[in-house]
């Protein structure tokens, strides 16, 4: 009976975020308007109100439509898909979202399949955010700032998908009572010990912070501790550049305070033939072989520091 | 000497040990609590060096003085490399620091074996007691367990870590004496078993717990947790003559017997000074890759070792040990996709375990056809004489084996010759 009054030829919709897509999508679905009618505008499109106006069929009286029943996977699914940046050649999120979504309602369970025309894109998207989210919670580095209220944390990093939230509840569980700000180019997020507190825009005053930190990384004596264990933990012997740059592709190298340190490493390694599993710096040092044991029992021990 | 001075002797001297995981750990918050650190059950990598292996955790020797002389490590006491010993409070320090910058998720502490093993085991303790109850520190702890320590011992320590490790270096009896005079392989297998009953024990209280959990929310009142992210252990790869189907049987018996959580593989690298009869060689890391994925297939795929190797000997280094595995048996192939048990499924080569449930749950909505291997991305030219779908037959089903073999590792001889 929904179709007795005849539906505009297309009508626009836009959103910011799922939430917005989401209320907009459910109306749409309720009044049965076909993916292809719709026009959908992103929040970061900077839409016009010209062409704002959503004007659907009112809902007859009497003929309240079905609800439209969506398993939490699924729901899951399509809020983390739309995490995903679009870009140039990629399809806008909105629309795909609602083609599933449509093709779901009417039954088509394979819609969302990994296997499916459409469903193969939604997972891919699922994949590439997930893995976004955790090189933040990975290759992010705090720089620490001594106040007159004590430690302070400050980060900047740049997320290639909507993971800015993901990441603040990760790291509000992580580090306890210190207070920390997170700067991205799309928000930013503080955590002052019991509670998380959104910007978008990025307050300027944070990404300045954040970005000088991050520039002056080796500032401080901990940063030359945490380079001298990439060193030593590193194996020359094995050296195996694809498998390194597949895992920690070089965009995030020049935010880390070991970033510069990678090509060197690599060209010592095939200079010295790789041949020894030694860093070769521990090599230089004195060395001290250790006597017998069974002299050694009745005797001081040789842990005395060297 | 300077806490960075150590810190350089002492990570070189620890990167021997291939195990850098920190998963498996129950879920701890520090929001809105004092001290520092998370675990969620997922590893973190922050890190690759230029050799590929991931940097999860702060994998430093207490010491590398020791009283034992094995003869692949080079921190034996006849050899001649720089020396040091980090105080309990320096390693306390380092891990704080690196954690709240965010370079590491957590602590695998190991150490040479000074003045006594007792003593040494309650050294590595001292470090974690000071982490978890000084510094309230929730973040992953991996302990190296050392086998001869006191089983008391043993016991305090699985209440600090997450995870505990005895190496067992070399899996034979007659590799063990050659090469490590010290060790004993029956201590290492009692130690394990130890710690298997431990965690055993631990896992079934926790899970008691979880049933009720309404009065025993309150973590005093909770059963003691026990290294909850259970053991693990390490072999040395081409440090002697033993073969890969004698290693994959003694992982294989690990696995099953003590009910360990990972057998880390670890090509032998030269190191300095190196003794008469070890390999000079450069790793074999190829064949190292081949024990990974066999292991693999153990835990993972309902493989068994003796299936992949039959006979002793090596893996094949040409071709993966499920792709040899497959043509070794044709007779069970091509697998019909749409009828075959997932199991069957599971061992067709070119299909990983996610794409065999993803099969499954496709076939309940419609039949599957060939383009949806497309569109799983499985590997194609693999799996292409072995899987018939409602569209598709291989055209090469009965090609013997041998010409088989040879078409498929044709294409890619670029990519072997990367490894």
């Amino acid at each position: 009976m929904r179709n007795a009054s005849p539906l505009p030829p297309s009508c626009a919709a836009w959103a910011n975020d799922f939430d917005e897509w989401r209320a907009q999508a459910r109306r749409l679905l309720h009044a049965g308007v076909p993916p292809a009618s719709v026009t959908w505008h992103d929040g970061n499109d900077g839409h016009d109100d010209l062409f704002s106006s959503l004007e659907l069929p009112p809902t007859l009286p009497g003929s309240t439509p079905a609800a439209i029943r969506i398993g939490r996977d699924q729901l899951t699914l399509l809020g983390n898909a739309a995490r995903y940046r679009a870009d140039g050649h990629d399809q806008p999120r909105w629309p795909l979202l609602y083609r599933v979504l449509w093709r779901w309602a009417r039954g088509d369970a394979a819609a969302m399949h990994p296997a499916d025309r459409d469903g193969r894109v939604l997972h891919q998207r699922w994949h590439a955010v997930k893995r976004e989210a955790h090189h933040m919670h990975a290759f992010l580095r705090f720089h620490r700032r001594d106040e007159a209220r004590g430690e302070r944390y400050v980060a900047w990093f740049e997320p290639a998908h909507d993971v800015l939230d993901l990441a603040a509840e990760h790291f509000a569980d992580r580090m306890g009572g210190s207070r920390w700000i997170i700067a991205t180019p799309h928000g930013g997020v503080g955590w002052d010990g019991s509670a998380l507190d959104y910007r978008a825009p990025c307050p300027a005053a944070w990404t300045e912070e954040a970005r000088t930190a991050a520039e002056r990384a080796n500032a401080d004596e901990e940063h030359d501790l945490w380079r001298t264990y990439f060193v030593s933990t590193f194996n020359p012997a094995r050296l195996n550049h694809r498998v390194m740059t597949q895992h920690m592709p070089q965009r995030f190298w020049r935010h880390l305070s070991e970033g510069d340190l990678i090509p060197e490493l690599e060209a010592r390694a095939r200079h010295g033939g790789q041949r020894l599993a030694q860093e070769s710096s521990v090599g230089r040092r004195k060395g001290k072989a250790l006597p017998d044991a069974r002299t050694t029992l009745s005797q001081p021990s040789p842990d005395d520091e060297g | 000497m300077e806490l960075i001075d150590k810190l350089s002797i002492l990570a070189d001297a620890a990167k021997y040990d291939a195990s850098c995981a920190s998963s498996g750990a129950p879920k701890r918050s520090s929001r809105g609590k004092t001290g520092l650190g998370s675990s969620n059950g997922m590893g973190i990598c922050h890190s690759f060096t230029p050799d590929g292996r991931c940097v999860s955790l702060l994998k430093v020797l207490l010491t590398n003085f020791c009283l034992f002389d094995c003869q692949y490590c080079v921190n034996r006491r006849s050899s001649n490399v720089p020396r040091a010993r980090f105080t309990p409070e320096e390693v306390v320090r380092l891990t704080l620091s690196f954690y709240r910058r965010n370079t590491i998720s957590g602590l695998f502490l190991s150490s040479g074996i000074i003045r006594s093993s007792d003593y040494t085991m309650e050294q590595l303790i001292q470090v974690a007691r000071l982490l978890r109850e000084t510094h309230q520190f929730r973040g992953y702890i991996h302990l190296k367990a050392i086998p001869e320590a006191d089983p008391r011992l043993l016991e305090e320590a699985g209440r600090y870590a997450d995870r505990l490790s005895a190496n067992i270096e070399l899996p034979t009896l007659t590799g063990l004496k050659t090469l490590a005079p010290e060790k004993e392989l029956d201590t290492i297998h009692s130690a394990m078993s130890h710690m298997r009953q431990r965690i055993d024990a631990a896992n079934d209280d926790a899970e008691r717990d979880a049933k009720r959990l309404p009065r025993s929310a309150n973590p005093k009142r909770m059963a003691p947790r026990y290294a909850p992210g259970g053991q693990s252990t390490q072999m040395i790869v081409g440090a002697d003559a033993t073969d890969d189907r004698t290693i994959l049987q003694s992982a294989q018996h690990l696995y099953r017997d003590f009910r360990l959580k990972r057998v880390y593989y670890s090509a032998f690298s030269p190191i300095p000074e190196r003794p008469a009869g070890l390999p000079q060689a450069a790793p074999p890391l190829l064949r190292e890759h081949r024990l990974y994925q066999a292991d693999f297939l153990i835990r993972g795929y309902g493989f068994r070792a003796e299936e992949l190797l039959n006979a002793p000997g090596n893996l094949d280094l040409e071709i993966d040990p499920k792709l040899a595995w497959a043509l070794a048996h044709r007779d069970d192939f091509p697998v019909d996709l749409n009828r075959a048990e997932p199991a069957m499924i599971a061992r067709v080569p070119g299909i990983g375990l996610r794409s065999v449930q993803r099969l499954v749950d496709l076939r309940r909505l419609r039949r599957i056809r060939y383009q949806d291997l497309v569109a799983l991305r499985c590997r194609l030219e693999t799996l292409r004489p072995f899987v018939v779908t409602q569209d598709y037959r291989p055209t090469d089903a009965q090609r013997d084996s041998s010409r088989l073999r040879q078409s498929l590792t044709q294409p890619q001889p670029a990519q072997m010759a990367l490894w």
